[in-house]
């Protein structure tokens, strides 16, 4: 289970990225614009879910949990400094699906209380696209944390986010998460037609 | 049966993903699954078979909890 997360490049637009990410075959995208003003959010955003219900894909945004009904988005993935689950579960009600960022076993479990859908678990490692991140988690950082869920019993689907390339996710999804979270390693990569076969075989 | 749904093992009558997404009630849209890490498009959930041991993860509103 891939879940792309919308990323701009001197090539390819947040658009062009994520039409090409649906073309090779991936069916979950977040848009992520930090910093885009709300109103070309709203714009894209609208484009992503014309684009997400012609593929059939599951659609969130990145934070900005005030416009999710207006963009009609299935849902939204909230980071460490964004609205806190509980409040954004508030204001949206149950029908739409929140993901929250995590570090640690700990950040699962409070995000789980506070009801969210899936966790995005990270990083895996050192990434230029987000900055001024939380320690590194390695494959062995993932075991462990995957290991206390189940012992937890938290049915919580946990996505790997952070630096991932398609190299990594076959140990990746050996640790017992759910999935993984991309973003650079697509469009950056010199073919990024190419790479995403590639890593569509794992999926 | 019993199969995986999101790590966690159930019991289920169902014998393909489309029975089972009744079973479990799964809304009409904004549902995405996945088989065996697979991701499953609603249009072949009726084709998809779920046997003994069958590792589905289901990301949804209201899942869990």
């Amino acid at each position: 289970m891939i879940q792309f997360i919308s990323h701009h490049t001197e090539r390819y637009t947040y658009l062009d990225g994520i039409r090409l990410a649906l073309d090779g075959g991936i069916r979950w995208v977040q848009l992520r614009m930090k910093d885009a003003s709300d109103e070309d959010f709203l714009r894209t955003g609208r484009e992503v879910r014309k684009l997400c219900d012609r593929y059939n894909a599951t659609f969130i945004i990145d934070d900005r949990v005030e416009l999710v009904r207006e963009i009609g988005a299935d849902g939204v993935h909230l980071g460490k400094k964004d609205m806190p689950i509980a409040e954004a579960r508030r204001m949206l009600g149950n029908n739409v699906i929140i993901g929250g960022t995590a570090n640690t076993f700990e950040d699962i479990e409070a995000h789980y209380r506070a009801s969210a859908n899936y966790i995005g678990c990270g990083p895996f490692r050192f990434t230029t696209t987000k900055q001024g991140l939380s320690p590194l988690l390695g494959i062995e950082g993932y075991r462990s944390i995957m290991q206390n869920v189940r012992e937890a019993g938290f049915d919580i689907p946990v996505v790997a986010i952070g630096g991932i390339t398609a190299d990594d996710i076959s140990s990746l999804m050996l640790t017992g998460i759910a999935g993984i979270a991309l973003s650079g390693a697509i469009l950056r990569a010199d073919n990024p037609i190419e790479e995403l076969k590639k890593i569509m075989k794992y999926e | 049966m019993q199969i995986n749904v999101n790590n966690k093992p159930i019991n289920t009558e169902a014998t393909n993903l489309s029975t089972l997404a009744s079973e479990l009630s799964l809304p009409e849209k904004g549902v995405a699954v996945a088989i065996n890490n697979r991701m499953v498009p609603r249009s072949q959930w009726e084709q998809t078979p779920l046997s003994e041991g069958t590792s589905v993860i289901i990301i949804k509103a209201a899942c869990g909890g």
